[in-house]
């Protein structure tokens, strides 16, 4: 049969073939999105995206990962620049696999994620002065404050995250009144009581 | 929007015989503890097969099920309904996208199942198989469609591989919205005109069949998946989820004075159970297998979107870019 | 001075309608699933722009929105034709995106110090979608406006210029327009989106000609289309039309 679709129609393009073959083609890079949802909250891992380089993953995280109720800013990380450490489980934390490092080599400032249940998402915890990876986990279980089981922990680089720019924010800001994304929105009680009455009463 | 009727292979039990007894344990464990399995960890073959297999026919049922309703996408009547179902639409790539996105996780990259699906070597749900004729189609398979996915969405979110039930708990959120816009569309359809009414009835008599294949053949029929349970990969039989969607919505199709082409579908009080004709399970099997209404359109217009976009693709490769599988 | 805002409004209002239309024609088609996604979400956008100019037009007293979007013909559009031409390949979806959107938030910009209150306040309202729109664009037309892709945007450039001139057809209303403070003119528009079009065609391989040397089409602002756009528009009420006075 024909398309019913007037966007296919149009195309024109040559009768379904049988034998369909697709060129292989190699994945663009992957980046890590972090998304804030209100002023003060902390920024929460919510997927990835596929793109060529950060610009280009910011506006694709930007629809993907916040195009629904409030956002107030965003971050993206490569994955290929973000470490990760063992995932533990059951009452076992990472930071207890973690033996204190000392390191006098140039520090640089480090934002740690971190996951507190298996199935739920990283959320940021703060940042820290650190020369590699290790000393990052050393210093961020001396200095931060953690009360919960940790369960896997991020450490990416301050400087390869690309962060929302604060004069930027006003890109989201008609985001609450697009209602007509939200199920609130669609309401039909009313019209089938109406429509049951008018039954009853024919 | 996904049904059941996942195609598991049918499991080799030599296959889990020749992993390792402690990993496999500590696995099954975990699993049975109610814990996660996450990316980094050890899993069996077969796991990680078989969650390939269905969160890629999963992410193939959402791009391919953008097809149906996107027929509509220039002619939704009214500012209201053009911005929902452009909403709606978008949101089924987005599940794609998350979908995928969890499948790659396990190892196998977006491109080689979008591959998958072009080629006819992956399946995606028989429902997309089917023409949307008119607009009450479209809101049919806003409402319906959507909803039986829910059945089948919510019971896998409770699964065991984290990555899948984390995008399933997004998309989740946003079927709620499919949900109360389709049956908003339905409501005002069937409690409109006499031709908004016969539009939407038309429609209902049209995908009732479909509907019902939707959640796969019974589980009397199916192969044996207990492996797959234990593990916490399918959550739930093809004949629970019918049952489930059966409860919850032939009572509001019935209440907007639709009917449901099937002259024996009842609810026995004293079992609870619904009573319905058997579906047609050799037409269900002759249209998965490719001789549907829409098979070969389908796949040809993605695979047309796919060409279209490969210059764009292209184009923002370079050579020192290196593929990573998403961390979560 | 009502009439002349509701051109001003009209004109604004059928332009987002009709190429948030367009767009959409994108949607589960795009080039990849994330920009499928992201090219959606603008279109949204400017269909929900269009319905917040129509609402004001409403509040002046003209029908409200379904009706006057849904059941005017062609020559009642004020649109420029730019918007309504066929989507095309990506290269030429993503320049017209470039173009429109700049001119866009230039004239938001200047709309959001209008003496008509409404229209500033919406104006300043819309300012941030419009921001991630040509942002959007930008950075697109930085990735393809060089190496392989350079030729495809170029000549799309080049087919889609005279029309995005069109965009800047005055109205008869221009002068009351200007003197009485509520948009400051499309020549001044004109002005400062080339400056801005060719600050980002600096940083890529496209050539800009000489605008002046190229005849704009217009005609749009005063009902005068393409043959593309009376199709569009039937397609486009194809079912609100098999009854105007249904609820749908």
């Amino acid at each position: 049969m024909d398309s019913l679709d007037p966007r296919i129609q149009r195309l024109n393009f040559p009768k379904w073939e049988k034998d369909l073959e697709k060129n292989h083609l190699d994945q663009l890079e992957t980046y890590e999105v972090f998304v804030q949802t209100k002023e003060g909250k902390p920024y929460q891992h919510e997927g990835v995206v596929h793109a060529s380089n950060s610009d280009m993953a910011f506006l694709f995280a930007k629809e993907q990962f916040g195009r629904r109720y409030t956002c107030t800013g965003m971050w993206i990380a490569r994955s290929s620049d973000v470490s990760v450490s063992q995932t533990t489980e059951a009452d076992k934390s990472v930071y207890d696999f973690v033996e204190a490092s000392a390191n006098s080599d140039q520090l640089e400032s480090c934002e740690v994620f971190h996951l507190y249940k298996r199935g739920k998402q990283h959320r940021h915890v703060g940042a820290v002065q650190a020369a590699n990876y290790e000393h990052a986990l050393s210093e961020s279980k001396k200095t931060i404050d953690e009360q919960k089981t940790v369960y896997n922990v991020w450490v990416i680089k301050s400087s390869d995250l690309l962060k929302s720019a604060e004069e930027d924010k006003v890109i989201w800001s008609t985001l609450p009144e697009k209602q007509f994304r939200d199920a609130i929105a669609y309401k039909g009680a009313d019209k089938i009581k109406e429509f049951k009455e008018k039954q009853a009463n024919s | 929007m996904y049904g059941g009727g996942n195609i598991f292979e049918p499991s080799n039990h030599n296959d889990v015989l020749n992993e390792d007894p402690v990993k496999l344990q500590e696995f099954e464990a975990r699993i049975e503890r109610g814990e996660k399995i996450e990316p980094s960890d050890w899993m069996p073959k077969l796991y990680r097969k078989q969650l390939i297999r269905m969160i890629e026919q999963h992410a193939h049922s959402e791009i391919i099920g953008a097809l149906p309703e996107g027929t509509w996408i220039t002619r939704a009547p009214g500012f209201k309904r053009k911005l929902a179902l452009m909403a709606k639409v978008q949101d089924e790539v987005g599940h794609a996208q998350l979908l995928y996105s969890a499948a790659e996780t396990l190892g196998k990259s977006r491109e080689d199942m979008i591959s998958d699906l072009i080629n006819g070597k992956s399946k995606y749900s028989n429902i997309f198989n089917y023409p949307a004729y008119t607009w009450a189609d479209s809101c049919f398979i806003s409402w319906l469609v959507d909803a039986g996915a829910i059945v089948n969405q919510v019971a896998n979110s409770k699964g065991s591989y984290g990555p899948y039930c984390r995008a399933l708990e997004r998309i989740c959120i946003e079927e709620s919205f499919h949900l109360k816009y389709g049956h908003h569309c339905v409501i005002h359809l069937a409690t409109g005109t006499p031709k908004q009414r016969q539009m939407m009835q038309e429609a209902v008599d049209r995908w009732w069949a479909p509907m019902m294949h939707f959640f796969g053949p019974s589980d009397k029929i199916s192969v044996h998946t207990e492996i797959l349970m234990k593990w916490k990969v399918k959550m739930a039989s093809n004949d629970d989820c019918r049952q489930q969607f059966l409860d919850m919505y032939v009572p509001k199709i019935w209440e907007l004075g639709l009917t449901v082409p099937d002259t024996n579908l009842k609810k026995n009080e004293e079992t609870g159970m619904w009573e319905f004709t058997e579906p047609d399970w050799e037409e269900f099997k002759r249209v998965i297998n490719g001789d549907g209404p829409c098979n070969e359109e389908r796949l040809a217009v993605r695979r047309m979107a796919e060409e279209r976009g490969q210059w764009v693709r292209n184009a923002l490769k370079s050579a020192d870019m290196k593929y990573v599988t998403p961390l979560a | 001075m009502t009439e002349a805002i509701k051109d001003l409004l009209y004109k604004i209002a059928d332009d987002q309608l009709i190429i948030g239309h367009r767009n959409s024609e994108w949607t589960g088609l795009g080039p990849m699933l994330e920009e499928d996604i992201a090219f959606s979400s603008m279109a949204q956008d400017k269909v929900g722009q269009s319905l917040a100019f129509y609402n004001l037009l409403h509040d002046l007293g003209e029908s409200d929105p379904d009706t006057v979007a849904f059941m005017r013909n062609a020559n009642q559009f004020h649109n420029c034709q730019l918007v309504e031409l066929p989507i095309g390949e990506y290269d030429f979806s993503l320049v017209r995106h470039f173009l429109f959107d700049h001119a866009e938030m230039i004239r938001f910009e200047m709309l959001s110090n209008s003496a008509v209150e409404e229209i500033a306040q919406l104006a300043r309202k819309l300012v941030g979608e419009i921001r991630y729109h040509v942002m959007h664009a930008d950075v697109w037309i930085k990735q393809l406006g060089v190496g392989d892709t350079r030729e495809r945007l170029q000549k799309a450039l080049e087919m889609a210029l005279p029309y995005a001139l069109g965009i800047f057809e005055e109205s008869k209303y221009e002068q009351d327009l200007i003197s009485n403070d509520i948009f400051s003119g499309e020549q001044a528009l004109r002005d400062t989106w080339q400056s801005s079009i060719t600050t980002v065609l600096t940083e890529t391989e496209l050539q800009l000609p000489d605008l002046t040397t190229l005849t704009p089409l217009i005609g749009g602002r005063y009902g005068d289309h393409s043959d593309h756009l009376q199709p569009l528009l039937d397609e486009m009420s194809e079912v609100f039309k098999v009854d105007p006075g249904a609820d749908w």
